[in-house]
């Protein structure tokens, strides 16, 4: 299943997204104010049953909450950031401080993901737009709460394969952690690896800079 | 002396406290009025000139691009600057095209700080 790329494309893509992330990663460590630790980004081509049951692998097969943008460019798909749902509170405690009174915390959990996922996705798609010199408009971030299948909801029912992208970030300090994924369709898939050999050729030629 | 006026435009509660809650800090004897659309920053302007402006860009109806467009010539004077997670280049260059600033999310208090006392962020 994973032939869609060759191993340079593959190389590319996932440094590409290396660097998106990085900037995510960055937004979240200075709402939370503590270092956030990232794993190497795994790619890969699955049904999307399989890509559902990732998540639960991911998760433990426990509720999470995500934050879900879909974006639109020459490419197409949705970014998401997946918690496990019971330190969520803790990530708006951390994000909020003493600002907000104990008992306002939970009234204000669901806006506060929404607003985390914002920053960080926006984060995420706004350096890949800088990267590739492209534009992508993406949609308001929206909550998702359940297990692997009903986060992914799957939005490419059609699709026999789509590409996913994941992350797991850590903020030891806080106890956190959670995910962050990529899904797209395999022609999606391409025309992102399209740009992303553009932008390979361009740097290579001395042209633009990684952002 | 009149009072000093700051309007935060964010369709998030959460960041209307966070940023409001920043501003305070640096100066707590201002006024921090929050609007929730573009469409409610137009509305609040009517009744109150403020003196500096925050602009989320992605909101559901008039998004911040377009409020901050309509308002930049009705508030020659303002600070005007967006406030987001939006960090594409081409936002950045559409802002300055219009003569209004950027600052990326989670807002920085020294970029805060810059725009309140200049009246635009640092560059």
């Amino acid at each position: 299943m994973t032939d869609f790329l060759g191993e340079v494309e593959r190389d590319a893509v996932t440094e590409i997204l290396n660097v998106a992330i990085g900037r995510a990663a960055a937004a979240l460590s200075r709402l939370v104010t503590a270092e956030v630790t990232l794993s190497v980004p795994m790619v890969e081509f699955l049904t999307p049953a399989l890509a559902a049951e990732r998540i639960d692998a991911a998760t433990g097969k426990q509720v999470s909450v995500a934050v879900r943008q879909t974006f639109r460019s020459s490419f197409s798909g949705d970014i998401l950031l997946i918690f496990p749902e019971g330190k969520s509170l803790d990530l708006v405690r951390s994000m909020l401080g003493d600002s907000v009174p104990l008992d306002s915390l939970t009234e204000l959990e669901q806006e506060a993901l929404l607003e985390v996922g914002n920053i960080i996705l926006n984060g995420c798609l706004g350096s890949l737009a800088n990267q590739l010199d492209i534009d992508i408009d993406s949609s308001l971030p929206t909550y998702v709460r359940g297990r692997g299948a009903r986060i992914l909801d799957s939005s490419h029912p059609e699709a026999e394969l789509v590409m996913v992208l994941q992350v797991d970030f850590s903020v030891a300090a806080k106890g956190l952690g959670g995910y962050l994924a990529f899904v797209m369709d395999i022609v999606s898939a391409r025309h992102f690896s399209e740009s992303v050999n553009a932008f390979v050729a361009r740097t290579l030629a001395g042209g633009a800079a990684p952002a | 002396m009149s009072e000093t006026i700051v309007l935060v435009v964010d369709d998030s509660r959460v960041s209307r406290m966070m940023t409001k809650s920043a501003i305070e800090r640096l100066r707590p004897d201002w006024v921090v009025l929050e609007a929730a659309s573009g469409e409610d920053a137009l509305s609040a302007v009517a009744l109150d000139r403020p003196d500096f402006i925050l602009m989320d860009v992605n909101m559901p109806g008039m998004g911040g691009l377009e409020a901050a467009r309509q308002l930049r010539p009705r508030l020659p004077k303002a600070g005007i600057s967006l406030l987001t997670a939006n960090i594409q280049d081409s936002i950045r260059d559409q802002a300055a095209a219009m003569g209004v600033g950027f600052m990326s999310k989670p807002l920085r208090d020294e970029d805060l700080a810059a725009f309140l006392a200049a009246g635009r962020p640092p560059s």
